[in-house]
C-alpha cells in the first residue's frame, strides 16, 4: 500500500475512513514515516479543545418580547393567502397573454407603452416565483389537504406557460384549460404516497440523461442567442443543428433522455420540496418547468397537431419572431421561462456540489458570475424572440 | 399563533437553551455571536413551530436550525469586514511562539486558545462550521452533512481544509522556526 495522504490520516483521526480504516490502521502499524505523520496530527487536533463552557445569559424577558412582536407581525402570506395566490396564476394566465400582445402592438406605436408591456410579459413569467414564494412557506409532508392544495397550486402556476401551450395544440383554450386546472385541484384530496426512499440510483441516472440532453438544449440556447446578434449566422448555426438533430440515432437519444428526465424527476420531485429549504424548492420549480416544456416541445408533436398560423420555430431557419400574433406571443414566456428553467436548474445544482471542490468564496463569486451571464442569456434570447437583431 | 403560543414555546426550549448557547459558542468563538445565533435560532424555529409536530427529537430540530443560523451569521459577518478586526494569524503564532518555547507549556497556555481560535477566524464559514461539528461535537460525516444541506464529500472536503489551516497556523507556533508553505512533515 502506499502512504497516506494527509485527507486519509484526518478521515482515520475522526473515524470516517469507511471500509478502508482497517487496512489504513494496519499500514499505521507498518510505516513509520505515515505513523509518525498520525501522531503529529492527532497531537494537533487532541490540542484543540472546545470552547470553555459558559453559563447562559438570562435573556428569556427579551426572547419573550421578540416572540410577541413576531407573533403581532406575522407573516403576510398566510396559508389560506398562499393557497388562493398560487391558484389565481393559472386562472388569470389566458389574460395575461391578450395583455401582453395588446400592450405589445401598443408599444410599438407609442414608446411609453414599452412599460405596459414589460409588466404585462413579467404577469406572464410570475408563475414560478410565486411558486417559490408559496412552497417557502409549505411543509416537507403531504398529509394535509391543505397542504397538497398548496404544492399543487404552486406547480400549476409554475408550469401554467407550457401547459397552456399544450392544451392551445389540441384546439380548445378555455374550457380545457379550466377543466384541466380543476382536475389538478381535485388530486388534492387524494392521500399522496410516501417519498421517503433513496433516490440514490435514480439521481444518477437523472444526471447522465440530464447530460446528454443538456449539450442540445445548450446548443439550442446559444444559438437562439446568436440570432440577437447575427441572424445570417443563426441561420447558418440552426441548418448544422438540424443535420446533427434530424439523425435517426440522435434523435432517438434526445426523445429517449427527455423521457427519463421527466420520469425520473417525477419520482423525485415530492422529496425536493421543503420548507424554508429555497435552493431544494427553486431545483424543484424548475425541475417541474422543464418537465412539461421538454414533453410539449418534443413529444406533443406525436399526437397534437400544430394550430393554424402558429409558426413551426423549431422546424424554422429564420428566427422566430413572436409578437406577430396573439397565438404566436403565448410562445414567448414558454420560451423565456423554459430557458431561465434550465439555466437555473443546471445552475443550482452546480452550486450546490461545488463546495466539494471549491473553496466557499470562489463559490459565491462564481455563482454571482453565473447569475449575471444566465440573466444576460435569458434577456438576449427574450429580445432575440421579440424580433430584435443588431445585424438583420 | 398568539402570547399563550408564546409561553408553551418557551417553555419547550427552556431546557434545550444552554445546549443551543454552547453550542453556538463552539460554532461562532464568541459570546456575544452566540447570543445572537441563539436568539435567531429561537425566532426561526417559533416562526416554523407549526412544521415541527414531535416527528424528530426537538433537540435535534433546534440544532440544525440553530447550525444554519450560525452559517448565515458567520456570512454575513464575512460580508461585513468591518464587523471583525481579528489580529493577523501570523502575529498570535509570533506571539504564542515568544511567550511560550516550550510547545507543553504553550499547549496549556492562553496564547494557545487566542491561537486556535485566530486560526478558526481564518476559515471559512462552512470550513468553522464543520470542523466544529465534527472536532468539537463529535457528529459523523453524515449527520453533519444532513444539518448544513451539502454532500459528504463536500463535508469531508470542508474539514480537510480547515485542518489544513489549523495545521499551518498551530504547527508553526509550535516550532521555533515557523512553517508557513505547507503542514505535512512528509
Amino acid at each position: 500500500m502506499s502512504h497516506l495522504k494527509d485527507d486519509d490520516l484526518v478521515l482515520q483521526y475522526y473515524g470516517e475512513g469507511g471500509p478502508e480504516m482497517l487496512t489504513a490502521a494496519r499500514h499505521l502499524e507498518a510505516c513509520t514515516d505515515c505513523a509518525r505523520a498520525y501522531e503529529a496530527l492527532a497531537r494537533t487536533l487532541g490540542a484543540v479543545k472546545p470552547p470553555e463552557f459558559v453559563e447562559v445569559p438570562d435573556d428569556t424577558q427579551a426572547l419573550r418580547q421578540l416572540l410577541r412582536e413576531q407573533v403581532r407581525a406575522q407573516t403576510w402570506l398566510t396559508e389560506p393567502r398562499a393557497i388562493a395566490l398560487a391558484w389565481l396564476v393559472p386562472l388569470l394566465y389566458p389574460w395575461a397573454l391578450p395583455a401582453f400582445f395588446a400592450s405589445a402592438q401598443l408599444a410599438g406605436e407609442q414608446v411609453p407603452a414599452v412599460a405596459l408591456s414589460v409588466l404585462a410579459l413579467l404577469w406572464a413569467c410570475a408563475g414560478p416565483v410565486v411558486a417559490l414564494a408559496v412552497l417557502h412557506g409549505t411543509v416537507d409532508r403531504f398529509d394535509r389537504v391543505l397542504t397538497r392544495l398548496r404544492v399543487l397550486g404552486a406547480l400549476m402556476a409554475t408550469v401554467s406557460p407550457p401547459l397552456f401551450i399544450l392544451i392551445a395544440r389540441g384546439g380548445e383554450r378555455l374550457p380545457t384549460w379550466y377543466g384541466a386546472i380543476a382536475v389538478t385541484a381535485v388530486l388534492a384530496l387524494v392521500p399522496w404516497p410516501n417519498v421517503s426512499g433513496p433516490t440514490r440510483r435514480l439521481q444518477f441516472v437523472h444526471r447522465v440523461s440530464a447530460a446528454v440532453l443538456g449539450v442540445f438544449i445548450l446548443g439550442h440556447i446559444v444559438n437562439q442567442s446568436l440570432a440577437f446578434v447575427s441572424v445570417p449566422s443563426y441561420a447558418e448555426m440552426r441548418s448544422v443543428m438540424r443535420l446533427a438533430t434530424q439523425q435517426s440515432i440522435s434523435y432517438v437519444v434526445i426523445l429517449t433522455a427527455v423521457a427519463i428526465q421527466i420520469v425520473t424527476g417525477a419520482t423525485m420531485v415530492l422529496k425536493n420540496v421543503g420548507a424554508g429549504a429555497f435552493a431544494r424548492n427553486l431545483q424543484a420549480v424548475s425541475g417541474w418547468y422543464l418537465a412539461v416544456f421538454l414533453f410539449s416541445h418534443v413529444f406533443a408533436a406525436f399526437f397534437l397537431p400544430r394550430p393554424a398560423g402558429v409558426p413551426p420555430v423549431a422546424a424554422s431557419l429564420v428566427p422566430p419572431y413572436l409578437l406577430t400574433s396573439a397565438r404566436a406571443t403565448a410562445q414567448l414566456p414558454y420560451y423565456l421561462l423554459g430557458v431561465a428553467a434550465f439555466l437555473v436548474h443546471v445552475g443550482v445544482y452546480a452550486r450546490l456540489a461545488a463546495p466539494a471542490y471549491l473553496a466557499e468564496s470562489s463559490v459565491r463569486r462564481l455563482s454571482y458570475a453565473a447569475t449575471f451571464v444566465g440573466a444576460m442569456v435569458v434577456a438576449t434570447v427574450g429580445l432575440s424572440l421579440c424580433g430584435i437583431h443588431i445585424y438583420g | 399563533m398568539n402570547d399563550g403560543d408564546v409561553e408553551v414555546f418557551l417553555a419547550l426550549v427552556e431546557r434545550h437553551r444552554i445546549y443551543m448557547y454552547n453550542l453556538a459558542l463552539q460554532l461562532t468563538g464568541n459570546e456575544q455571536d452566540a447570543k445572537d445565533v441563539v436568539q435567531e435560532s429561537l425566532l426561526n424555529a417559533f416562526r416554523h413551530f407549526h412544521r415541527f409536530e414531535g416527528r424528530a427529537d426537538l433537540r435535534t430540530w433546534l440544532h440544525r436550525i440553530l447550525v444554519n443560523c450560525a452559517l448565515d451569521h458567520r456570512r454575513s459577518l464575512r460580508r461585513r469586514p468591518d464587523a471583525h478586526h481579528p489580529q493577523p494569524l501570523a502575529d498570535v503564532a509570533d506571539t504564542a511562539a515568544s511567550n511560550s518555547p516550550d510547545p507543553e507549556r504553550l499547549v496549556a497556555s492562553a496564547d494557545w486558545r487566542r491561537l486556535v481560535s485566530a486560526a478558526m477566524e481564518a476559515m471559512s464559514p462552512l470550513e468553522r462550521v464543520t470542523f466544529a461539528l465534527r472536532h468539537f461535537e463529535g457528529k459523523s460525516i453524515a449527520e453533519i452533512a444532513q444539518a448544513v444541506g451539502i454532500g459528504h464529500n463536500a463535508v469531508k472536503q470542508h474539514i480537510f481544509r480547515a485542518v489544513r489551516k489549523l495545521r499551518l497556523a498551530l504547527d508553526a507556533a509550535c516550532t521555533s522556526t515557523p512553517k508557513r508553505t505547507g503542514w505535512s512533515s512528509r
